[in-house]
């Protein structure tokens, strides 16, 4: 070889620092995988005589493009690294949210007819959300309605922890890019593999819906509420384990009975806590697993705290006495802490200090290893643990102070990935309620400033509801195009938390 | 008595210097120069040969053997050594020194076939805490989840006058415990109320973690609590005593000067303040009011910087000060300028294998484990006939029963309890007795 072209050789080289091809191609193999869910809503389209083609026909495209990329990644020289890793969960939760979107955009249903409203319903129901375009959701065809709850169940445990539990070999590093999808700083493992580990979260995942399926079908055939009719129960079901917050009426859960409310607001607040802890719990029947666990604890007494603040609140200003004081409360409470985002009345027009409390802990978010959004529990206990060392260290500059989780030490760079997510996380809050507020200035949609901040707030953390007219019981439909573009990118971000997206925006990642 | 030692460093040569009259000693070392000294000064059988090697265990004539001593400053080597010697002499006592805490709780649990392990580590914590004037709580077991310990303490001359020179029955004991057993010289009794605890007993004691370190106070000696003591040096020896000490109740402050090993030690002591400095520093010292200490330990690893970092603790106010001797030399410098109490590892580790070896029954009665006394773990079964009888209605027939553990919590059992069934018990009993007390139960 001459010089010249070995320097050719090296000069052409490095370029780009990551495997694209193969990275585009794993992303191609998993929409491919994912778009044979498409099957589910066909199935109930032929049974309800409503049409089944827009979900065949979506299943055909994402299948399609799923293949081609993955034809692509065929070229790849090597395996996915955890470089790769990032850009893979990043895309892949971008195409499976245009992925949802598509059979809106192919039915003729006209709520969801523009793209940017399919895409927002999308992305919505993949991140388990449940902020909603649609005003009236009655309206809705049975197996679009369908495919709005299944789509938040299925993006409730994860795409890629899905991947990995029933896909055969993939070409994937592992860990990493489980990390980077399982909401929380640090990934528990239940098993030696982790594809056993994604295996078992998904099966009891699975199981505690089928627990609450049968627990409402049984509610609804009984007669306990004659509202609730097997369809309501299912598709509330696959909305309430994944924390999702997409009802099948437009009331949301007000139209329910008690009783049904009731075991959903229990279901809520158990699938708020990490399903590591859960599936020992349940699996292995370590009773006092949930005790232990230092955030599970701070999760009860944060929500008991709050549901008494609300209750207390709602005593005092008359607006409901006793088992229905307790009730709404907790209901309430429950649905925004743990970003959920279902309602059992519009509670807006509470006292101040209840939606305060409420939107506080909507912050706050439930335990991480659960499908909830937000912050998580356990990066405000580290976080509150940091700034206690930062000031006894203050006084006794020496002193050497590991921070502890449930009596482990905790690594230093996870300490400072949580600070460095903290930061990020309120700067994009910041960042999407400024971007709302201006766009909302020039198209003319009456959004104020505490109604852009709820918005933002309740998007990257996929809670749902806002304020105003995009509260529990309206809709974002009056937001321009713009603003739901950003509200979409905003629950993308939040549910891979931040972190995998961001670093893709910087040069560094692209570059060897 | 035949016995032989693998090791002929500081430890081993400390042990022959004890035992050579009375026994026939054999050593093995890899260093000519340690065994020549040895050979010319006593009358004992010296093998250049490695102790990790079957033929030298052989050439020993280990088979013939009573007490086998493995005291090498390695573990491996010891570990090798004894399991070798098991092999050659499956009845004889095995005694191994090891420096790994991991070693010596494998060994409680019964997973080390051998007789007998010291750490030096240990050894020399146990000293510091002696000094410091805890009682030495030389052995703690701990059951159901941490909520019954049985510990086994030396009573010192002192004691607190609530416990000893009364009969039990009239003595303020700590709520939720027992006295398990008495060893008095080399004797051991399962004590009732009628028996007295005297000055120089050992005695097992099975309470709650809260009684435990009651009784710890009571047999402190005069002066009240020693609550704040720092410790210099985070090595192996110094996180022992900082643990030693903390166990206790004392608080500790320890001092390492590199931030891996203060980490590190942090980690596994989390009741110890760690800081990371070099402890020669002055401004640190006074900053940290290190002045104000009612002891330091000085346990670096160099003997000179232990030297100048106690006197420089002197200097700022500290009133009583022990140093760890890692050269025989060091005892006298450090005397010297004024250095309170001095503690030798090698030395005390010498010293606790040469007194099992003059009698190892009492040893291993005191240990629990060896072969006269065991505690059990049972859970009582429905048709056992003491189920539903007072404890005060139970014949007793050489076990004792120190504490039940009912729905996950711990109980200690007044004499009108009901025993019932399903109730996890905790007893301690001679072994010839196991088989009777897991029947009846």
């Amino acid at each position: 070889m001459s010089p010249e072209r070995a320097a050719a050789r090296i000069g052409g080289r490095a370029r780009v620092g990551i495997d694209l091809a193969g990275a585009l191609g794993l992303t191609g193999t998993l929409l491919a995988y994912l778009s044979l869910s498409a099957l589910i809503p066909t199935v109930v389209a032929v049974g309800y005589g409503e049409p089944f083609w827009p979900f065949l026909a979506a299943g055909a495209i994402a299948g399609g493009i799923g293949l081609g990329l993955a034809r692509l990644g065929r070229r790849s020289p090597g395996t996915i690294g955890f470089r790769e890793g990032y850009l893979v969960v990043s895309l892949t939760w971008l195409l499976a949210a245009m992925y949802a979107g598509l059979p809106y955009l192919l039915s003729d249903e006209r709520q969801l007819s523009q793209p940017i409203d399919a895409f927002f319903e999308g992305m919505s129901g993949f991140t388990t959300t449940g902020a909603t375009v649609v005003t009236d959701v009655d309206a809705l065809d049975r197996s679009i309605l369908l495919w709005r709850q299944l789509s938040q169940w299925l993006g409730g445990m994860g795409i890629i922890v899905l991947a990995l539990a029933v896909l055969p070999r993939l070409r994937i590093g592992g860990r990493q890019m489980f990390e980077s999808e399982l909401p929380g700083p640090e990934v528990n493992q239940l098993a030696e593999r982790i594809r056993d580990t994604a295996r078992r979260l998904w099966l009891l995942y699975i199981g505690l819906t089928l627990v609450l399926i049968a627990a409402l079908l049984v509610v609804g055939v009984v007669g306990l509420d004659d509202r609730l009719n097997p369809f309501d129960a299912i598709g509330t079901a696959l909305s309430t384990m994944p924390l999702g917050g997409f009802a099948t009426d437009n009331r949301s859960l007000e139209p329910f009975a008690p009783v049904t409310q009731w075991i959903v607001a229990a279901f809520m607040a158990l699938a708020g806590v990490n399903f590591a802890v859960l599936y020992r719990t349940f699996v292995r029947r370590d009773t006092t697993a949930i005790r232990r666990d230092e955030e599970a604890r701070l999760y009860g007494v944060l929500l008991l705290l709050g549901s008494i603040l609300v209750f207390a609140e709602l005593v005092h200003a008359d607006l409901f006495s006793g088992g229905e004081a307790v009730r709404q409360a907790f209901f309430q409470t429950t649905s925004l802490m743990t970003g959920t985002g279902f309602a059992i009345t519009d509670y807006v027009s509470w006292p101040t200090l209840s939606v305060m409390a409420m939107i506080g802990l909507m912050f706050v978010g439930a335990s991480a290893g659960s499908p909830t959004g937000s912050v998580k529990i356990v990066r405000h206990l580290l976080v509150a643990r940091i700034l206690r060392r930062e000031l006894r260290q203050t006084i006794h500059p020496e002193l050497v102070m590991p921070i502890r989780l449930n009596g482990q030490a905790v690594e230093e760079r996870t300490l400072r990935a949580v600070l460095a997510f903290v930061v990020l996380y309120i700067g994009t809050f910041i960042v999407g309620a400024a971007l709302l507020a201006v766009d909302a200035r020039f198209s003319n949609v009456n959004l104020g400033i505490t109604e852009s901040i709820a918005a933002s707030a309740g998007t990257l953390g996929n809670v749902g509801p806002g304020l105003g007219f995009a509260g529990p019981m309206g809709s974002y439909e009056p937001f321009s195009d713009f603003s739901k573009l950003v509200m979409a990118l905003l629950m993308w971000i939040g549910r891979l938390e931040v972190l995998p997206v961001v670093v893709l925006l910087t040069r560094g990642y692209w570059r060897v | 008595m035949k016995i032989i030692v693998v090791g002929a460093g500081q430890v081993g040569s400390t042990i022959v210097e004890a035992l050579h009259g009375e026994h026939d000693l054999t050593v093995i070392d890899t260093v000519r120069e340690r065994l020549e000294p040895l050979a010319y000064r006593y009358d004992i059988v010296t093998i250049e040969a490695n102790g990790a090697s079957r033929r030298a265990i052989q050439q020993a004539g280990t088979s013939a053997a009573d007490l086998f001593i493995a005291c090498t400053s390695r573990d491996e080597v010891n570990l090798v050594a004894c399991s070798f010697a098991r092999a050659e002499a499956p009845r004889a006592t095995i005694v191994i020194r090891t420096s790994n805490v991991e070693y010596i709780d494998l060994w409680r649990e019964g997973r080390l076939d051998v007789d007998f392990a010291v750490s030096s580590e240990l050894e020399t914590a146990r000293a510091v805490a002696r000094s410091i004037g805890m009682p030495s709580a030389r052995q703690t077991d701990v059951f159901a989840d941490g909520q019954v310990e049985i510990v086994e303490f030396e009573i010192p001359v002192g004691a607190d006058r609530a416990v000893v020179g009364h009969p039990l029955r009239e003595a303020r004991i700590p709520e939720d415990s027992r006295v398990l057993a008495r060893i008095r010289g080399s004797s051991l009794t399962l004590p009732g109320g009628a028996d007295t605890l005297a000055e120089g007993d050992r005695i097992v004691v099975i309470g709650s973690p809260s009684a435990a370190r009651t009784w710890g106070a009571l047999l402190a000696p005069g002066q009240g609590r020693v609550e704040d003591v720092v410790v210099f040096g985070g090595g192996q020896v110094g996180a022992a005593i900082a643990r030693t000490l903390s166990e206790q109740g004392i608080g500790v402050r320890l001092i390492e000067p590199r931030l891996e090993r203060a980490r590190e030690v942090a980690e596994q002591l989390p009741e110890c303040r760690v800081y990371n400095a070099t402890g020669i520093d002055a401004d640190f010292i006074e900053r940290e009011r290190i002045g104000r200490a009612q002891a330091a330990v000085f346990a670096i690893r160099e003997d000179a910087m232990n030297h100048y970092a106690a006197t420089l603790a002197r200097v700022h106010g500290v009133q009583f000060t022990i140093a760890v001797v890692h050269d025989t030399i060091s005892t006298d410098v450090y005397e010297l300028s004024g250095v309170d109490v001095t503690v030798n590892p090698r030395g005390v580790t010498a010293e606790e294998i040469v007194r099992f070896a003059h009698d190892p029954r009492t040893q291993q009665v005191a240990m629990l484990e060896g072969n006269r006394y065991e505690v059990l773990d049972i859970t009582t079964k429905p048709t056992s006939e003491y189920v539903g009888l007072r404890f005060r209605e139970m014949p007793i027939r050489g076990a004792l029963i120190g504490a039940i553990v009912r729905d996950g919590k711990a109980l200690f059992p007044r004499s009108d309890e009901v025993l019932q069934a399903g109730d996890r018990v905790i007893v301690f009993t001679e072994r010839s007795r196991v088989p009777d007390v897991e029947k009846v139960l």
